[in-house]
């Protein structure tokens, strides 16, 4: 049962991850507490419903076009929203009263579109894979092996890469990177590119793994990110990662019965914030965040 | 006679980096005391230790014989201990008198429960306290600015609320972060004047992280100079001036 | 197009945008005068109804009790949250706020014999029996309509929610201009400075949370005798983002710009109810009602564009100077 609860815990976990990634280095960019990023992963999710149920096409290849799809309106966003609130130079509250507006505008649009009942993906649901006590579905299968790539993709992209290191510094430290004479712009775009990528990814992830999906799960799914961005420390897209496995490992683990009858299963949404609430009160800066200097 | 403040073994770190290593220094009552040393050698932070921002891995630190290296700044504070910060922190959507009137110690007006209760005292504290106030932009030749915001006010006018903001607060010491930093020399020698006459005046001490060493041969009556985190010698300006370890340390960094 | 004229619908308008003045008002007094981000607002207004309803359901106390006990509850979950989160840098605060919110609703909705469970208010008895906790406010509300002489429910609730918010606004209004306030608002600007001259940052903090709290209690109350029932549903996050939104229209800061706010977000929302004319009237009504929200999407992006500071507000609370 233990290792069952971690698989699930994993599956979780990733999702949470790479949706977190995204997050973190928007958010350490452009300070922008983005409440539409829950709606947008929906939206990611949706999108790939329509190349999946729509057109037919098999769920790899619709997953990616929604990974296109939600990239491409996240850039979209931001050249018709973010970036004239920045030439008006647009306070912290201006931004998040904003990405409000712009998260109603995505929800409802979804809602217009595809209407309030719950889609599934054409997927095989009966298949499942065995390995000793623990057994996976084809969603959690997948969403497993496509995320620790992606997760292993981003890190080494991060990491090694110039430009990846670049949004590294930015999101770490706007000011002084900018000092560097580094093109802002261009690492404002492709931060945004790979936030629309992941939040594609994440959001088709957990539809995948949920089964069934409605157009409001993105919010649902939005808090545990923001908490593991937290958790994790805002700054740092390795935290974020970090955070992300935590809570999801956290959320599933948590409902074991070795641990003094385990938590109901109704309540692990409370376990991730609980996890994160008291992470913080034991290290406020997050796990690799930077602690406050007078 | 044991000083006024009296910090014993204070270390504290960040991370790997050893910000204040072992340090320790006395300051007597009434005296102006000083606070040099090359940029990086760890004052900033020791201020921060002593002012209750930052709490010290290890050492002691005394106020009139009372610990306080545990308390929080605002405790700190209320124990006799007031301090300033490199760039004045001038609170720039407040009135000038505002800003002073806020370090006024004992309002009553100040706490929720005697809003209700005790409202003739706490008009009679603010009455006071307003008077105070203007007594003290008098003192700084800031007081036609009273009602202004104080974001209008100069860089130099600044430090000068700066000034008569914390003697609001009556501490028997103050610590000065950099008080002649960015200052133009008519601004200098008028806070020079300040700082002295307070101390005639009032019996403040002050202990005062300076660059500017002519000031410090000028005012100071006890010299402390800190390098890479450690108190490096201790003395009267004359004689620290002229030691070799004191020199080696500005031009080790300067080079 | 007959309900447009209609007083009551009106006059439900108006309550409404009573209630979200009292809530807001807790907004603008933690972020408007202490500068604290709380996200989690609707937890307080929850935790206000629930008190009430469940110690008149289950306790049998009377309402004139368990009114008190409900707003006191909702400051006692404010400092409750703020003890352990006031520590921590303001935007970890925020979400922390979140996550107390979700928590409360959470439990709400899962604590079947304390809450009633999803079902609501009407299951605080259990299983087959409807638990009503609004028959004493009803008959108050009765009685004050007879006496003034006013027949209808609605408007007698107008009164009575805008009496209690205009008392609370003037209230909340000489609070931010005593001392008190000075401190606050340094303590908003500068919690560094604050502390250097004596001034204990984290108390100050924890009484705005715990007062704006109280205010969005006693919102949870009209709410609740509003509608004489309620479920875990009705306390989304979308409130507290309403909220956030008549806060930041009518103006950050100024207690003053919250009614203002209230009342025009209020206008704004039921106006967009009345758009049956092409081309919305090609919508089926679920899909008008996503129109409108969407409407309403943009017209806060337009807000925010145009006029950040919203109605009342100094431009520069919302830019960058």
């Amino acid at each position: 049962m233990f290792w069952q609860l971690l698989a699930n815990g994993l599956v979780t976990g990733s999702v949470y991850a790479i949706a977190a990634i995204g997050v973190s280095l928007l958010y350490g960019l452009l300070r922008l507490v983005n409440f539409a990023h829950g709606d947008l992963m929906a939206l990611g999710a949706f999108l790939s419903y329509l190349a999946n149920a729509a057109f037919g096409w098999p769920m790899a290849a619709a997953a990616l076009a929604g990974m296109a799809a939600t990239a491409a309106l996240a850039v979209v966003c931001d050249a018709l929203l973010w970036r004239p609130l920045r030439r008006r130079r647009a306070g912290f509250m201006s931004l998040f009263l904003a990405s409000i507006g712009l998260a109603l505008v995505l929800r409802q649009a979804i809602l217009l579109l595809w209407g309030p009942q719950p889609r599934s993906y054409d997927v095989d649901p009966f298949k499942v894979y065995a390995l000793g006590d623990v057994r996976l579905s084809l969603a959690q299968t997948a969403t497993i092996v496509v995320a620790s790539a992606a997760i292993a993709a981003i890190a080494v992209f991060l990491a090694r890469s110039a430009t990846g290191r670049v949004m590294r510094a930015m999101a770490d430290d706007r000011a002084l990177a900018q000092l560097s004479g580094i093109d802002v712009n261009r690492v404002i775009l492709l931060t945004w590119v790979l936030a629309g990528l992941t939040a594609g990814l994440a959001g088709t992830l957990a539809a995948l793994v949920q089964g069934s999906f409605d157009p409001n799960f993105g919010f649902q799914l939005l808090l545990p990110v923001f908490a593991a961005v937290v958790l994790g420390g805002i700054g740092s897209a390795y935290g974020a990662l970090a955070g992300g496995l935590a809570l999801g490992l956290a959320t599933e683990l948590s409902t074991w019965e070795g641990f003094a009858g385990g938590v109901e299963p109704a309540y692990k949404p409370v376990v991730a914030f609980t996890v994160l609430i008291g992470g913080l009160l034991l290290r406020p800066q997050g796990l690799f965040g930077r602690a406050r200097v007078v | 006679m044991t000083a006024l403040l009296e910090a014993s073994g204070v270390s504290k770190a960040f991370g790997g980096v050893r910000a204040v290593e072992d340090a320790s220094l006395a300051v007597e009552e009434g005296s102006i005391t000083a606070l040099i040393g090359p940029n990086g050698a760890g004052k900033s932070t020791l201020f921060n230790c002593l002012s209750g921002f930052l709490r010290p891995d290890r050492g002691r630190i005394t106020l009139a014989g009372r610990r306080i290296e545990r308390l929080p700044p605002h405790a700190i504070v209320r124990a006799g201990l007031a301090r300033t910060f490199q760039t004045a922190r001038a609170l720039t959507r407040m009135t000038v008198l505002d800003n002073v009137r806020l370090a006024a110690p004992g309002h009553p007006g100040e706490q929720l429960r005697n809003l209700l209760a005790r409202r003739r005292a706490a008009r009679r504290r603010e009455a006071q306290v307003t008077e105070e106030a203007r007594a003290l932009l008098r003192l700084v030749r800031l007081e036609e600015h009273a009602d202004a915001l104080a974001g209008t006010l100069s860089g130099g006018q600044r430090k000068l609320l700066d000034l008569a903001r914390i003697l609001m607060a009556s501490p028997r010491l103050i610590l000065l972060d950099e008080p002649m930093a960015g200052v133009n020399p008519a601004l200098r020698e008028e806070l020079l004047a300040h700082i002295l006459h307070v101390r005639a005046t009032r019996g403040i001490t002050f202990l005062v992280i300076e660059h500017d060493l002519a000031f410090v041969m000028q005012t100071a009556d006890r010299v402390f100079v800190m390098a890479e985190g450690r108190i490096l010698t201790e003395g009267a300006p004359e004689q620290v001036r002229r030691d070799e370890r004191v020199i080696d340390a500005y031009l080790g960094t300067h080079g | 197009m007959s309900v447009l004229s209609s007083a009551e619908f009106w006059a439900f308008v108006g309550v409404m945008a009573g209630i979200y003045t009292l809530f807001t008002l807790g907004l603008q007094i933690q972020f408007g005068l202490a500068g604290l981000l709380n996200f989690g607002q609707v937890a307080f207004m929850a935790v206000g109804a629930y008190t009430m309803a469940i110690l008149v359901v289950k306790q049998g106390w009377s309402m004139w009790l368990a009114a008190p006990l409900g707003i006191a509850a909702a400051a006692l979950a404010g400092l409750l949250v703020g003890l352990p989160a006031l520590r921590l840098r303001g935007d970890y605060f925020a979400i922390v706020t979140i996550a107390f919110s979700e928590i409360v609703r959470w439990v709400a909705t899962n604590e079947d014999r304390l809450t009633g469970g999803s079902q609501g208010t009407i299951n605080l008895r259990g299983e087959g029996v409807a638990a009503q906790y609004n028959g004493q406010w009803e008959r108050f509300q009765g009685w004050l309509g007879e006496q003034l002489g006013i027949g209808s429910k609605d408007v007698v609730m107008l009164l009575l929610v805008w009496s209690v918010a205009l008392l609370l606004l003037w209230v909340a209004g000489r609070l931010a201009r005593t001392p008190w306030g000075r401190v606050l608002r340094a303590i908003r600007e500068d919690e560094d400075a604050a502390a250097s001259v004596g001034k204990p940052v984290f108390r100050y903090r924890l009484q705005a949370l715990s007062l704006g709290a109280a205010a969005a209690g006693l919102a949870g109350l009209f709410y609740a005798w509003q509608f004489g029932f309620f479920s875990p549903d009705d306390f989304q996050p979308l409130i507290t983002f309403f909220g956030w939104m008549i806060l930041i229209l009518g103006g950050v800061g100024r207690v003053w710009a919250v009614p203002v706010g209230a009342v025009v977000f209020g206008f704004l929302f039921a106006a967009t109810r009345f758009f049956d004319f092409p081309p919305f009237s090609y919508l089926d009504s679920a899909d008008r009602a996503y129109v409108r929200l969407l409407l309403i999407g943009l017209l806060i992006i337009a807000l925010v564009l145009l006029r950040p500071q919203g109605i009342l507000g100094r431009r520069q609370e919302m830019v960058l100077e």
